[in-house]
């Protein structure tokens, strides 16, 4: 009888959150309360309205949990970070390879990195014609003194 | 059951770390010069005192239109010239010699020209002087143009 008692005087609590549901105003621990009601043995048919909207959210709440969507989710967060850092990398690779390190101390100014640049190409291009450097090296006086031994052994 | 699962996702986990960290070890060695030795040589050297490192990225410079430049100057180090003639025998294989002088039987200038790398046209340039001192130039050049007329460019007389 007791019983009784408390499950009429239950549901009437259970129609005030509910109303107070639909008007938007139930806190977090009110909504758990509706829950719980909803679970409970033998309750009124009016209440099967109720009962598929809150079982319609229990079960959407539940679906993470099953199968293959958990590594779904460690997947989709491994590449998020993936692309961020991808990202990350190539715009710090078109921003910052343009650089000279003189003596281990990086720069930055484009100009004074494009002059140690053409100081490098200078340095491996020929200053001089080498063929042309050779005959210099050789005066007038030498090339006949050549020429006159040759023949001197005739 | 749910250990099992627990296990399952551990491992996952674990393997996602992995593979990014693998792939972030990878990606900034996807350019065109680390399939070569030479590039140890940049790494090497390129931040030591007495050396001069340089590289540019899609500049314009006097007229040579390159894709990537990348030189290294070093200063009294005979060391680094046989380090580098080493890495440049390697590198050799599957290239042009553009030209080669030698000195009292050690090469001192060598031009490779490397095959292409996609549509990259690859040259490598090697110098060594020894007056007033000793001083190595190494240069890695990828262009989009023919590297023969990069190469007529550099050769011409200044």
């Amino acid at each position: 009888m007791n019983i009784r008692i408390k499950h009429k005087t239950d549901f009437s609590k259970l129609d005030q959150l509910i109303e107070k549901y639909y008007e938007g105003m139930t806190t977090s621990d009110e909504e758990k309360q509706i829950r719980n009601f909803l679970t409970l043995p033998g309750l009124p048919k009016r209440f099967e309205v109720e009962k598929e909207i809150f079982g319609y959210y229990d079960q959407k709440k539940k679906k993470p949990h099953a199968g293959i969507l958990p590594y779904f989710r460690w997947a989709c967060v491994a590449a998020a970070v993936a692309i961020v850092v991808f990202s990350l990398q190539v715009y710090m690779n078109t921003n910052q390879t343009n650089y000279a390190c003189i003596d281990g101390k990086k720069i930055y100014d484009v100009t004074q990195i494009k002059s140690q640049a053409l100081e490098s190409l200078s340095d491996v291009s020929p200053k001089t014609n080498e063929v042309e450097e050779g005959f210099n090296n050789l005066n007038d006086h030498d090339v006949i003194k050549q020429q006159l031994d040759v023949f001197s052994g005739l | 059951m749910v250990k099992k699962k627990r296990y399952k996702m551990k491992s996952i986990k674990k393997y996602l770390v992995l593979a990014l960290l693998a792939g972030f070890g990878f990606f900034p060695n996807l350019k065109a010069q680390n399939d070569l030795q030479i590039s140890r040589v940049f790494e090497l050297y390129g931040e030591k005192k007495g050396s001069v490192m340089v590289e540019l990225t899609d500049e314009m410079l006097e007229g040579y239109d390159f894709s990537l430049f990348k030189s290294i100057t070093i200063n009294n180090n005979p060391q680094a010239a046989d380090f580098i003639r080493k890495c440049l025998t390697k590198d050799e294989t599957g290239a042009k010699k553009v030209k080669q002088v030698v000195t009292n039987g050690i090469p001192t200038s060598i031009y490779l020209q490397l095959p292409r790398k996609g549509q990259l046209f690859r040259l490598i340039l090697f110098n060594e002087t020894f007056k007033p001192v000793q001083k190595i130039t190494l240069i890695y050049i990828e262009s989009k143009n023919d590297s023969e007329d990069v190469l007529k460019l550099i050769l011409k007389k200044k």
